[in-house]
């Protein structure tokens, strides 16, 4: 009560001497969020402006004689006439670990009803990305738990890998598994005591979706006690497009503040092809000239300086690092189209979801032949790639042969095995929704294919062995697990202790 | 609709005539409305439109409208208009209204510049502030 006293004291004090200087303008037309303002000389591209009743702006058209206005949040309240004036700043957002477990919008608002955010610190949303110097090979990996992307297309902290896919194929589930995954990881991480241990922080912005999305995706997050590690911002369809195509900056700008305290940040887009439609519904009605599908010039631009905002940074400038994982909703499978063509030369990969693998029930129905993750290996502990080097391969030559599968007796002993082999392969990647598997689990299972132990398994009961190995591991091996985890690969010593394992469980397994 | 180029660049070149030595001046204005009712260009109503919206600015830019509370005094006027001209560099006329609601202090607008030194203004300052 005393610090208000004492505020109202300064500002009565200030009262005789202060001149404020504003520069003003007045709104000539407003529709569908966007304000045409006459005056605002001397606006700045990018910069605040204030309207009456608190409504904040973005000035985003600076004509000769007008300037062209995006309102965030509610706009129906103004009207013609109604006086504008320049804020001097450029919209910024509360950035700071006081945001985690909390769901905010577009400018960093809570909207989740659990009271104000705690934050002192504030970035803004517009930042020019790291430059060359500041950077650092990406060389960490990012487990997402997933098994057939932690082998086969693995990703590192600092890698934009991007998750395109048709509509219900299982887009989404992959971001929130990896965002589950983090929170498993820092559990553990934090638990042990290990000084060198760098938790990832998650953020996953969510961009044009349905209200109920949001809410379950949210309730996915709280039952794996993984909100406590993410920031919700949220930007659904029901926001104006502004909001919408703010939300992935303010986004990355609450990511930015963990990379540059030296944390390890992962950022979700989900997703980018409807943030897209709100940045060309807003370039429409701001009157840019439109491009190819009717989207503006620079729709690429739009992507790239948002995307070049994750990085890896060097020990001279905290070390930290943002993940990001765009996601990008393709039409009927076609990826050159002009949105998802622009964001696949942006990214550092990408994960493809395919339609007929996930109607076949192989999910995640990851397209081995058509993804890639760019960084490779190095974002790959040692004993991922002992394990699961050759698998990639295997997998894909098994896509080239299946189309053969179903003439299986008239073919080559070679031939069959391959087919064989590939077939569990595709079992054993199977892997439910919202429940990542932890490295060395994944190793552990991998090591198994790679050895030979599932080849006299039914194809049909592999996922079922899989299961059955894992919690064979996970209550009787645990030690083994442990080792692979802190080794981070697999010695003479493990492949020793592996073999054990796996010849101890083997009769086990009916 | 959109605007017309050519009507804007044709009003533009009558404001440019209608100013003398930089300042807008009545009787070329005058001059140049006669010229126009004798020889309506095309498209006159929307020509006019536009002159006026930009002989409307540049009257805004070159005056300092003062709202005030209180009395306001002859040599305080001077004192507005001797720094406003100096600080844009051009002449600037004054005007005056007298608005209670400023409570106390002054309102100077210049074209889009406010600047406000009234208790009003000082209040609206501490309302925001403590929201």
């Amino acid at each position: 009560m005393s610090s208000v006293i004492e505020q109202i004291e300064q500002q009565i004090a200030n009262l005789q001497t202060k001149t404020v200087q504003s520069n003003t303008g007045k709104i000539v037309t407003i529709a569908d969020g966007v304000a045409k303002i006459d005056g605002l000389s001397e606006a700045m591209y990018n910069e605040m402006i204030e309207f009456p009743g608190g409504s904040i702006g973005i000035a985003l058209n600076l004509e000769e004689d007008s300037v062209g206005v995006v309102i965030l949040g509610e706009s129906t309240h103004l009207k013609a006439g109604d006086e504008a004036k320049c804020t001097g700043q450029l919209l910024s957002v509360p950035v700071g670990k006081g945001l985690l477990g909390r769901v905010v919008n577009a400018l960093g608002q809570p909207v989740d009803g659990k009271g104000p955010v705690e934050s002192t610190e504030s970035y803004p949303v517009e930042k020019i990305a790291p430059g060359i110097i500041e950077r650092k090979s990406v060389d960490q990996p990012l487990a997402t738990g997933i098994m057939a992307i932690d082998s086969m297309i693995p990703i590192g902290r600092g890698q934009r890998e991007l998750i395109i896919g048709d509509r219900g194929t299982g887009k989404t589930t992959i971001a929130i598994d990896t965002i589950i995954n983090q929170a498993k990881i820092n559990d553990v991480g934090l638990a042990s005591g290990d000084e060198n241990f760098r938790p990832v922080y998650s953020v996953y912005v969510v961009i044009g979706q349905k209200n109920s999305n949001v809410a379950r995706t949210l309730g996915v997050l709280e039952a794996a006690d993984a909100l406590k590690y993410t920031i919700l911002v949220s930007a659904p369809a029901a926001d104006a497009a502004a909001d919408q195509y703010l939300a992935p900056y303010s986004g990355v700008a609450m990511a930015e503040w963990f990379m540059s305290n030296g944390m390890d940040a992962l950022i979700v887009y989900d997703d980018l092809s409807k943030h897209a439609a709100a940045y060309r519904q807003m370039s429409l009605i701001l009157k840019r000239p439109s491009g190819r599908e009717a989207y503006p010039g620079d729709v690429f631009y739009l992507h790239s300086r948002l995307l070049e905002r994750s990085a890896r940074v060097n020990e001279d400038n905290g070390n930290g690092s943002i993940t990001a994982l765009p996601i990008i909703e393709t039409l009927a499978g076609d990826l050159s189209a002009y949105i998802p063509t622009n964001v696949i030369s942006i990214t550092d990969g990408q994960i493809f979801l395919e339609t007929d693998l996930f109607n076949q029930g192989i999910r995640p129905a990851v397209s081995v032949g058509l993804s890639v993750s760019r960084v490779g290996s190095a974002a790959q502990i040692k004993a991922t790639k002992q394990v699961a080097g050759k698998i990639k391969l295997e997998l894909a030559q098994f896509r080239e042969l299946a189309a053969f599968a179903q003439f299986g007796s008239d073919l080559d002993a070679k031939t069959k095995a391959q087919l064989d082999r590939g077939a569990r392969i595709v079992e054993l990647f199977k892997q439910p929704a919202f429940n990542p598997l932890p490295i060395e689990e994944q190793v552990a299972v991998l090591w198994g294919i790679q050895n030979n132990y599932y080849d006299d398994i039914d194809a049909s009961k592999i996922v079922a062995a899989a299961n059955s190995i894992r919690e064979f591991f996970t209550t009787r091996k645990e030690a083994l697990l442990t080792s692979i985890r802190t080794k981070a690969k697999i010695d003479d010593e493990l492949q020793a202790e592996l073999k054990k394992a796996y010849d101890e469980w083997k009769p086990s397994f009916v | 609709m959109t605007r017309d180029k050519q009507i804007i660049n044709y009003a533009k070149g009558l404001l440019k005539i209608s100013l003398e030595d930089g300042e807008f001046s009545e009787e070329r204005a005058s001059a140049v409305l006669q010229y126009l009712e004798k020889n309506p260009p095309r498209k006159y109503a929307s020509v006019l439109k536009e002159y006026l919206k930009l002989v409307q600015r540049e009257v805004a830019n070159s005056t300092a409208a003062v709202e005030h509370a209180g009395e306001l005094s002859s040599s305080a006027i001077e004192a507005i208009k001797a720094k406003f001209s100096a600080h844009y560099g051009r002449k600037i006329s004054v005007t005056t209204r007298q608005n209670d609601s400023l409570i106390a202090g002054l309102r100077v607008r210049v074209g889009c510049d406010v600047y406000d030194s009234s208790v009003a203004g000082s209040l609206h300052e501490l309302e925001a502030t403590l929201s």
